[in-house]
């Protein structure tokens, strides 16, 4: 398994893809740094940091499904312009395995994409002069939100990605992705848990409301996004599990 | 010689259709097989099916003696195989994609080195694999088969694209596979010629069915000659000649014998002659490979 994951960085060497995905979040960053920047201009008694998180959690409901698509559909297909399918289970590689290899290789990107951008957001708060209140909780919190959230966006991704050869279809799905995960907040209830692209905002520790017309911030006990969380998980789980099965399936 | 390959009644069906039906097809160790038959006949699905690229419907596969099935890895790790079109990774180099091979296949550098070398890549392998022409494509996947020195090598149709000098080559690497390296080579080609220079045995397919497996003299030995005699009136030529107690047959323009010695075929002449009925001509015709093919497949137009 380690082989195969590490022969999966090895075969995207070329493709450029932490580049790209990184540029891709600077844009994301660039948009949400000036927003907060600007809505801190205007009320400085709001000079905190979940300002910053609900606005970050917003948009990456519309930036990250993109970038999953992107990622997922660099790594899968490869494997369809080359034809390689025919010659990596010609040499006894498992089609269960190489799932494997290629889902992991995509959250590793995606992980370090997160990564970045919880760094790059803690250096903008500390550069606005909020150091001493570093919200270590609420950061954790909503790293882990987005975290899950992109593991199932992921697993959906490569299973659409592997089974159909036009990733003009994938890439579909993840613009749809990002248009559902941006404006997921504006359906109801019923509706919106069907949206795995929405979870983005709906884990988010900080829920943003308007009240006498000025927004507020509300930080979400980690507790009460449990239940949420879990339906995510075993949705992901059944998606991870449903294009495994049908992607080794498939004749070559 | 041990069988290297067996299949016994082989099939796949797709929807209704059978794309390869009880195909019991049986490959010596040290042989170049050449499996033979036009386009669309069953080949490639047979080999996918040996290499567990396809899930026979019925039928089973056993390589090197192993049930496929059940020792799946054992047996793929000593074969290579390049089926259909070349398999690569275009935004990689030549070398990068004989590594990917090779960590695949866990064998020294020197194997890639010397498989590069064979297929004439080694001054091209840092050159992006999307960027070759096919004919390069087609030997760095040959190469790609070659990396660990497999025991047997499966090949679908490997001369294709590549030019007349390219396929000259590729055919005396192919020869030399068996003696050099030990292989035991199964290739397959809609061109009889190419199979004609190379292969030891032959198996040829048509519409999914194997309707010829042997060795190439045996094969051969089906290209019998024919003795064709024009008379003035062929109808009275051949009963005349029936009722002498030969037995030949009316074919366009022409009566024919087969397997009729010179000393048989002066003698029909002067038979012929004594009943007053006028030999206009004597012809042998001798049936070459493509005759037989196409009589065996039925396909008279092109392969």
């Amino acid at each position: 398994m380690i082989q195969l994951l590490s022969l999966e960085f090895y075969k995207i060497r070329r493709k450029r893809l932490f580049l790209m995905a990184t540029l891709f979040l600077g844009v994301e960053l660039a948009g949400a740094f000036m927003a907060v920047s600007m809505s801190l201009a205007r009320h400085p008694d709001q000079e905190e940091w979940m300002p910053l998180l609900a606005t970050l959690s917003s948009m990456n409901g519309l930036f990250l499904p993109i970038l999953s698509a992107v990622c997922v559909s660099r790594i899968s297909d490869m494997e369809h312009k080359g034809n390689t399918w025919k010659l990596l289970l010609s040499v006894s590689v498992r089609r269960g395995q190489l799932y494997l290899a290629k889902y992991i290789c995509a959250c590793v990107i995606l992980l370090g994409v997160s990564l970045l951008q919880i760094a790059a957001a803690a250096a903008f708060g500390i550069g606005k002069g909020l150091w001493e209140s570093f919200p270590l909780g609420l950061m954790v919190q909503f790293m882990a939100g987005t975290l899950l959230t992109n593991m199932v966006i992921i697993a959906l991704q490569q299973w659409l990605s592997l089974a159909v050869k036009n990733q003009a279809f994938a890439l579909c799905l993840g613009m749809l992705g990002g248009f559902f995960g941006m404006t997921g907040d504006f359906f109801p209830q019923a509706v919106r848990q069907y949206f795995i692209w929405s979870n983005y905002n709906g884990l988010s520790p900080v829920r943003q409301s308007y009240v006498d017309n000025a927004i507020q911030f509300t930080a979400i006990d980690g507790g009460a996004l449990l239940p949420q969380a879990s339906i995510l998980v075993v949705l992901g789980v059944v998606i991870y599990i449903a294009g495994s099965r049908h992607i080794s399936r498939q004749d070559i | 010689m041990s069988e290297v390959i067996s299949t016994s009644k082989l099939s796949k069906r797709y929807g209704s259709t059978y794309s390869v039906q009880d195909m019991n097809l049986t490959v010596r160790e040290g042989d170049i097989y050449g499996f033979l038959g036009p386009n669309g006949a069953g080949k490639s699905t047979t080999l996918k099916m040996i290499l567990g690229l396809a899930k026979p419907t019925e039928g089973k596969v056993k390589v090197f003696g192993k049930d496929f099935a059940e020792e799946r890895r054992q047996i793929l790790d000593q074969t290579g195989s390049l089926i259909e079109s070349p398999s690569y990774y275009g935004h990689l180099t030549g070398l990068e994609n004989m590594r990917v091979v090779q960590r695949l296949r866990r064998v020294p550098d020197n194997n890639v080195t010397e498989a590069l070398k064979i297929v004439r890549l080694d001054k091209h392998k840092d050159k992006k694999a999307g960027q070759y022409s096919l004919g390069m494509k087609q030997r760095l996947g040959i190469a790609m088969a070659l990396v660990s020195w497999p025991k047997l090598l499966v090949l679908d149709e490997p001369t294709n694209g590549l030019d007349p000098a390219g396929i000259g080559e590729i055919r005396e690497l192919i020869k030399s596979l068996p003696e050099r390296f030990g292989m035991t080579v199964l290739l397959s080609s809609h061109l009889l010629a190419e199979i004609e220079q190379i292969a030891t045995s032959v198996g040829i397919i048509h519409q999914g069915k194997l309707l010829f497996q042997g060795s190439m003299e045996e094969l051969q030995r089906r290209s019998y000659p024919m003795i064709m005699i024009k008379t003035a009136d062929n109808s009275r030529a051949q009963r005349f000649l029936a009722a002498e107690g030969y037995s030949p047959q009316l074919f366009e323009d022409r009566i024919a014998f087969a397997g009729l010695g010179d000393e048989e075929a002066a003698a029909v002449n002067r038979r012929l002659v004594a009943a007053n009925i006028d030999v206009l001509r004597i012809e042998e015709h001798k049936k070459n490979l493509e005759h037989i093919f196409l009589e065996l497949t039925g396909k008279e137009r092109s392969l």
